[in-house]
């Protein structure tokens, strides 16, 4: 007998019926039911094909349907539903068999954005997901520039190809990002250090706006970024996909393929990605050394034992090199001046170059995860998982006498994690999670770049235990959890001032964290979700002992050995509405204290340096607070035609100075129309199902209340850009394709953004279009 | 080991090792600023010295006083004095005079710089090592001179059209008497 998975995003069950017929007869029935997988509702007018016999039916209004006189044999079962991701489903049929197909209604609603508070990962807390069409459709973009779909993420960028997200104001050291439930380790510290994740081996991610983290280790400051590569179908035939992007603007060349299979050994799926880009242009000019080229591969195995035991293992191995624009790269404050005061970048060639040169980035990241699941019974469980991390991360400068070659800053960073969870969930439906985790990090400074490094070498031991509470009653479901981790930095410093010495740094935190939610239903369509949740955070190495002069900073960045932990107390306010799929609704209001916030101050004093006077920036604290709202809805003008509308709204004080934070998001609004075609078209041979239709606006307003003292130059102006896209599922004969044309800023719109360093130096990428085939086999 | 380690939180075991020593071969300390009278008489040597690098503690800078009504020859001399014996980073500079200029900004007319004829590259535009300082009545100037590299070389004595990056900004005070 067929053991069938169950899966975050779809969920199976095949039942045999008692009087099994063993048939040559043909005369098997395969029932079931198919429900909304976010509500358990029933869908109606779901068409259920079976591809081996062409046999078809449809769902009535419980969701329930029929197909009798089957031969007994392996099956394809394909499920459809306007309006949601298509499913396909392995049967062996030699029984009457009855199946209980979930499908992801609400991904296509919010155009691949669903809201949804149903996992337990994320108790009460908010959390907004990305499905796997939009993430192959935009297989071109890094993950960064992926999650800026959702409303409350932006993105920290250093041109185009390096991006870091910033959640609700919050990034690098302050958030968590989980790729396959191991937190990404890395130079968190640079905000030109993008994730080293490939966003195409994730079947979803999925944004935790929460109040605290309380389950991972990581910042605890409340949000959390979950990649999540979706469990392998269970299917014995060998199956993926494979696809290719084309982006005109930096003629960036995206390959992509994913192949896997259930086997009696175990089930596997191994997901490759090639990417190859030029020079971007603004709508004026080439921006030289933009390029980038990316390699990663990573295999996902599953293995069940038995019933209880499923043991996965996971290795990936993701390999960047990304051009930063020559014309930024500047050696001190007059250079920044004059650079900004140019229509054009220095160094702008007239002509497109694929070459990547210095400044570059090379940054390889690999990680092997084992993770063993026990279940003792129906209700209790026990995970062990254990991971380790390599993060090597090589930075190129301009430097004289053939020292281009030899990496300005090269560093190697080892995590190893460990992990013991046990989760129990009670018969009354209240579930008992609680665990022990420890995580190390070694990281060092290769001496081949004959620079004294910026961040020390160090070694920090993390270990923490955290206990949660989830409650389900009638109406309501409410989360409790606390966490106490303790963190010991071993740092070794090289002093600034000569002879040389050693200087050594020894610090013990204790980080506490805690949060409570309450989910209220008041109807089906309506409900509300509160969060309050308390955490600290121990400063982090770069802020306690970087010193010497930070190219990322156009300054001399002096840590501070002295700060204290950060005390976050957040809180969250959620409305969702759902009327019937016509109109959903999504607001969530959030208010954050930051007491004793690290950030970097500039000083009122100018170090002179060969290179000229530099600003002296030093690690300092504050009391910050940091509100905002996020809103999204979607509503569906006429059955094939949805509007949808996202909103972010953000400030962020510094109480103690009565400043504005920098580094914090300006407003910006997101407007979407898109027209799905029901009815299948055809042209000859060809069938063109699912068509689509999209329009897109993105209104971004010019930052407010930073003052000249705190930037540069002048924060740039409000934009507003324009996109479209149109995809489709193309069949020919029995093969599947997926085409998708998509283009951005389609009105080459000259603008800068805020949150963008290249903003100094030249004007953000013009328009681009971008032609997508994908095969599924 | 590692693991070890962890549940020995207070443990000093656990330390991380010495890190090696960086030798800091690129860095330039110490600029020396020979301007040698053309009809005859005493060099004037001014200097500019910041021993540790970037950061830690402030640099020394020595000015000059020349006379009034005068032509120098100005000559530039680029050191590391963390490698000892001293390196000479000039050679460098010399070696890649094509990727490499000086730039002269006087912030009085009582001093103005200009460039040598006889110090070019091999594409015949300037470098700046050897250069001519011209003085005129009595008075004072700060004398910034400033290293490129990679700058836009047919842009004259004038950096911000040349663009590049700032090897080296340093501003001398002048009295001319």
């Amino acid at each position: 007998m067929q053991n069938h998975a169950t899966k975050l995003t779809f969920f199976l069950l095949t039942f045999f019926l008692s009087n099994a017929v063993f048939a040559q007869n043909c005369t098997l029935s395969l029932r079931g039911y198919v429900t909304d997988e976010d509500d358990d509702r029933p869908l109606e007018f779901v068409s259920v094909f079976m591809e081996e016999n062409s046999r078809g039916a449809v769902s009535d209004s419980t969701g329930f349907f029929q197909i009798d006189d089957i031969c007994a044999g392996d099956y394809h079962v394909a499920f459809s539903h306007i309006g949601c991701s298509p499913r396909r489903i392995f049967t062996e049929i030699d029984a009457d068999t009855l199946l209980r197909v979930e499908m992801d209604h609400s991904a296509k609603i919010l155009e691949g954005v669903t809201v949804t508070d149903k996992q337990s990962v994320t108790g009460t807390q908010n959390a907004q997901v990305i499905g796997a069409q939009k993430i192959t459709d935009a297989a071109d973009e890094n993950l960064t520039n992926i999650l800026t779909n959702i409303s409350g993420v932006s993105a920290l960028k250093n041109g185009s190809g390096i991006a870091k997200p910033v959640v609700h104001g919050l990034y690098g050291n302050r958030i968590t990002i989980l790729n396959n439930g191991i937190a990404q380790s890395g130079q968190q510290w640079g905000n030109d250090h993008s994730p080293e994740i490939d966003a195409q081996v994730a079947e979803k991610i999925r944004v935790v706006k929460g109040v605290s983290a309380l389950e991972y280790p990581g910042s605890k400051l409340g949000s959390v970024i979950i990649v999540e590569p979706g469990e392998i179908e269970d299917e014995p035939h060998l199956h993926g996909r494979a696809g290719y992007i084309f982006a005109s603007n930096g003629r960036t060349h995206a390959a992509n393929v994913q192949v896997g299979q259930t086997t009696d050994f175990a089930a596997w799926k191994v997901t490759g990605t090639l990417k190859r880009g030029g020079d971007k242009r603004t709508a004026d000019y080439f921006l030289n050394n933009t390029g980038l080229r990316e390699a990663n591969v990573a295999l996902q195995m599953e293995k069940k034992f038995s019933e209880r035991l499923h043991t996965d293992f996971y290795a990936s191995t993701f390999n960047t090199e990304l051009g930063v624009l020559r014309g930024s790269h500047i050696g001190n404050l007059t250079d920044l001046e004059n650079a900004f005061e140019r229509e054009e970048p220095f160094f702008t060639e007239e002509e497109f170059s694929y070459a990547v040169d210095a400044p570059k980035q090379r940054v390889g990241h690999h990680l092997l995860k084992l993770k063993t699941k026990y279940f003792v019974d129906a209700y209790q469980s026990f995970d062990f998982t254990a991971a380790a991390q390599l993060n090597d991360r090589k930075e190129f400068d301009v430097r004289r006498s053939g020292r281009s070659e030899i990496p300005a800053l090269s560093l190697r960073q080892f995590t190893y994690f460990a992990e013991g969870k046990y989760r129990r969930v009670f018969q009354n439906k209240n579930t008992l999670t609680t665990g022990l985790q420890t995580n190390i990090t070694d990281n060092t400074n290769n001496p081949e770049t004959g620079i004294l490094p910026l961040i020390p070498d160090y070694l920090a031991y993390e270990t923490g235990a955290f206990i949660l509470f989830d409650r389900i009653t009638n109406r309501s479901r409410f989360s409790f959890g606390l966490r106490y981790d303790n963190v010991l930095q071993n740092a070794v410093t090289i002093t600034t001032t000569t002879p040389r010495e050693i200087v050594r740094f020894n610090e013990v935190y204790h980080n506490y964290s805690g949060a409570a939610g309450w989910t209220y239903n008041f109807s089906e369509a309506v409900k509300a979700t509160a969060n309050v949740g308390y955490a600290t955070r121990n400063p982090a190495i770069n802020e306690l002992y970087s010193a010497g002069l930070h190219q990322g900073v156009s300054g001399i960045e002096e840590g501070n050995p002295n700060l204290d932990s950060e005390k976050s107390l957040k809180s969250t306010l959620a409305l969702t509405a759902n009327t019937a799929d016509k109109f959903t609704f999504d607001l969530l209001l959030y208010l954050q204290n930051i007491n004793d916030y690290i950030y970097l101050l500039p000083e009122n004093e100018f170090r002179l340096t060969i290179r000229g006077a530099f600003p002296v920036f030093t690690y300092a604290q504050t009391d910050a607070r940091i509100y905002g709202a996020d809103f999204s809805a979607n509503y569906q003008v006429m059955p094939a035609l949805q509007a949808k509308a996202t909103y972010s709204h953000i400030r962020g004080e510094d109480l103690t100075n009565q400043e504005t934070l920098i580094n914090i998001p300006a407003d910006n609004w997101l407007l979407q129309l898109d027209y799905s075609f029901a009815q299948t078209l055809r042209m000859g041979k060809i069938a063109f199902e699912n068509l689509t239709l999209g329009t897109e606006a993105r209104f971004v307003s010019r930052k407010k209340g930073i003052t000249p003292e705190q930037d540069f130059t002048a924060v740039p102006d409000a934009y507003e850009l324009f996109g479209a896209k149109i995809a489709a599922d193309v069949r020919i004969g029995k093969n599947k394709f997926r085409l998708t044309l998509r283009g951005d800023n389609l009105l080459d719109t000259a603008y800068r953004d805020y949150l963008n360093r290249l903003r100094y130096f030249a004007d953000d990428t013009g328009r681009n279009v971008s032609v997508g085939l994908s095969y599924k086999f | 080991m590692l693991l070890l380690c962890s549940f020995v939180l207070f443990s000093t075991s656990c330390d991380k090792e010495d890190p090696e020593i960086i030798n800091e071969e690129e860095v330039i300390t110490t600029l020396t600023y020979t301007l040698t009278p053309q009809d005859g008489g005493a060099p004037v040597v001014m200097s500019f010295r910041d021993l540790d690098g970037d950061g830690g503690n402030a640099p020394t800078i020595t000015g000059g006083t020349l006379n009034a009504n005068a032509t120098y020859s100005g000559s530039l001399v680029l050191l590391n004095e963390q490698e000892s014996p001293a390196e000479d980073i000039t050679t460098e500079i010399r070696e890649e005079a094509e990727e490499h200029q000086f730039f002269f900004i006087s912030d009085d007319d009582s001093v103005t710089a200009s460039y040598n004829t006889s110090d070019v590259d091999a594409d015949g535009l300037p470098v700046g090592l050897i250069h001519n300082v011209t003085t005129t009545d009595a008075g004072s100037a700060n004398l910034t001179v400033i290293l490129r590299h990679e700058p836009s070389k047919t842009a004259e004595n004038d950096p911000n059209a040349a663009g590049g990056e700032t090897d080296i900004e340093v501003t001398f005070p002048i009295t001319v008497q």
